[in-house]
């Protein structure tokens, strides 16, 4: 392991691992991207309860921590020029097949998810038009949601409310609202701050899921039973425009240095747009850089005083992050398996505590947690 | 005779527009210069603001639910509109949207500032045109208010981060564009000789007089 940087988080909520059940907790194969195969999950974004006071969307047992108080980052939101639902989420999602899914080229990238043996495929084509999905998965209400600016995709229990975009950034970073209490929730925080029209909201996170960014051509390899978010989304939005640029090829907004606002961190420790894994606790934030990740396959590090370790996944491209305070001998082998105590096991589904991790551009997450742990 | 006052000014400079106005459609050059105008500068705009552009391919319209109650809905920015309709034409995809109708009407006015410069520059004597139209400068804007999600997209190219004041600036782009375009026409139109006019050929001549 070499620490680029080391710098504690300010822990907003206190330590320990009793804390971090609320935010990392596993769902065991269920939640797992290797779980069995399911049915389709609907696709009806109806409402419904989750375990939810009433509407509200259900939150964590523990806060994710803040760098900076709910009221200072409401002061540090601006407007993205579009106003509250400009942008306009999709509430009544439709999914096909990867048969009918010929407007998806196998480069292009795409949102995976698989709940309870259901898998489903949130094309980036589609999400850039509307930052949130308002969906049913596997009976859950959830949202899918992607901020462009920040290259960040995060999936959200909703209970029975929706999402919507507020038309307000932070640290260039997309500010969800929910429809029941009108609640501002910035998107990489995952935590509620005060609004306009909820000034006075309870400052708590809410519950997350992993969705694994990856293109078209791995997850379809990878999970050929998925079904695809369609372009029939009810609005009249053309998907084949991007119109921050490209991933694939990589251009425009997503491949240089420039932002469109004001980043809440100016750190130039590597550039801008460079991707990690970040994961967060209660504890404490840590990121991976990701094309570390692919070059090294495992890569240690520390959430706070507890030791984690990150493990790349060579079919997805991506990696997952888990809590290892026994400090278990972590190996790769060749990219799709890795040793954890001599015994082998898929990055997905190590013996460990899972923490949930996602992509993000470096400023984005230096930004937001000033404090983080680095490894590359 | 004392000099009129200005309402009175503004009067006949509005009388003079109408007149030289009326003349860009006499002719048939003159109509040629706005309607090719006209066409290209809408086909800028709504490449500007996104609503043309290319698309997945394929072919076929696809309707919103409620067309019409969506028509003026405000959607990414100042003068934005919300699209009600889209047509797949193989490679290129049109959002029709009131962003359609608002750049028509930018659109006549750039063709119609165009076509007066024409005629001023092909027959300003037989015309009783003066000065040439700044219309073309004046247009600029109504292109550059083009905005996507999140934001101005255009200061990326510029490699100019938005803030408040930019975003502030944007909102009026459009309609100073329109206001430029309607003073500019009326600077030319109150150049025009009324007698001159009446003086001209009814059917275009090629040649400068």
């Amino acid at each position: 392991m070499r620490t680029a940087t080391r710098r504690r988080l300010l822990a907003a909520t206190g330590g320990g691992l009793a804390a971090l059940a609320g935010c990392s907790r596993r769902r065991g194969p269920s939640g797992s991207l290797d779980g069995s195969e399911g049915g389709d999950g609907g696709g009806d974004s109806g409402g419904g309860e989750n375990g939810s006071d009433g509407a509200r969307p259900p939150t964590a047992d523990e806060r994710l921590p803040l760098s900076m108080s709910p009221s200072a980052l409401r002061e540090a939101a601006r407007s993205g020029g579009p106003p509250k639902d400009g942008i306009p989420s999709i509430d009544h999602p439709s999914f096909v097949d990867p048969s009918d899914a010929g407007f998806l080229n196998g480069g292009d990238p795409v949102f995976g998810v698989v709940r309870d043996g259901v898998s489903k495929t949130y094309p980036q084509k589609i999400l850039v038009q509307h930052e949130i999905v308002n969906d049913v998965l596997a009976g859950d209400p959830v949202a899918v949601t992607y901020c462009p600016l920040t290259g960040t995709v995060q999936g959200f229990e909703r209970g029975g409310t929706t999402f919507g975009v507020s038309g307000r950034l932070i640290n260039n970073n997309l500010v969800m609202y929910d429809r029941e209490t009108e609640t501002w929730w910035p998107q990489i925080l995952a935590t509620s701050i005060p609004g306009p029209w909820n000034e006075d909201p309870e400052i708590a996170s809410l519950r997350e899921f992993r969705l694994v960014w990856t293109t078209w051509e791995r997850w379809r390899g990878h999970r050929p039973d998925t079904r695809v978010l369609s372009t029939d989304t009810g609005h009249a939005k053309n998907y084949g425009r991007d119109p921050y640029g490209s991933y694939n090829p990589q251009g425009g907004y997503y491949g240089n240095d420039s932002l469109l606002f004001p980043a809440l961190s100016n750190d130039d420790t590597f550039g801008r747009k460079r991707v990690v894994m970040g994961a967060r606790t209660p504890a404490g934030a840590a990121a991976f850089l990701k094309d570390a990740l692919r070059e090294r396959e495992v890569i240690s590090g520390r959430i706070g005083d507890t030791p984690v370790v990150a493990a790349y996944d060579d079919r997805l491209d991506t990696a997952y992050a888990y809590l290892n305070p026994e400090e278990a001998t972590v190996e790769s082998t060749d990219g799709t398996a890795v040793r954890v105590d001599g015994e082998r096991h898929t990055p997905a589904d190590l013996p460990l505590e899972e923490v949930h991790t996602f992509d993000a551009m470096w400023f984005a997450w230096a930004g937001y947690y000033p404090d983080t742990n680095v490894y590359e | 005779m004392s000099e009129p006052r200005p309402l009175g000014r503004f009067r006949t400079a509005l009388g003079r527009t109408r007149t030289a106005s009326a003349l860009v459609f006499r002719r048939w050059d003159g109509r040629a210069v706005f309607g090719t105008v006209t066409a290209v500068y809408l086909v800028a705009y709504l490449w500007a603001v996104g609503h043309l552009a290319g698309g997945l391919g394929g072919f076929g319209v696809t309707v919103v639910a409620d067309p019409l109650g969506t028509f003026f809905r405000p959607e990414l920015g100042p003068f934005t509109f919300t699209p009600v309709a889209r047509v797949d034409v193989g490679p290129v995809t049109y959002l029709l949207s009131f962003n359609t109708v608002l750049g028509l009407a930018l659109a006549a006015l750039v063709g119609l500032n165009l076509a007066l410069s024409y005629l001023a520059w092909r027959q300003p004597k037989a015309c009783g045109i003066g000065e040439r139209s700044t219309g073309l400068l004046a247009s600029i804007p109504a292109l550059l208010s083009g905005t996507a999600c999140c934001g101005p997209v255009v200061l990326l190219v510029v490699g100019v981060q938005a803030s408040g004041v930019l975003l502030t600036a944007f909102q009026f782009l459009l309609p100073a564009a329109a206001v430029l375009l309607v003073g500019s026409l009326v600077l030319v139109g109150r150049q025009v000789n009324p007698a001159a006019v009446r003086r001209s050929p009814e059917a275009g001549q090629p040649s400068r007089q």
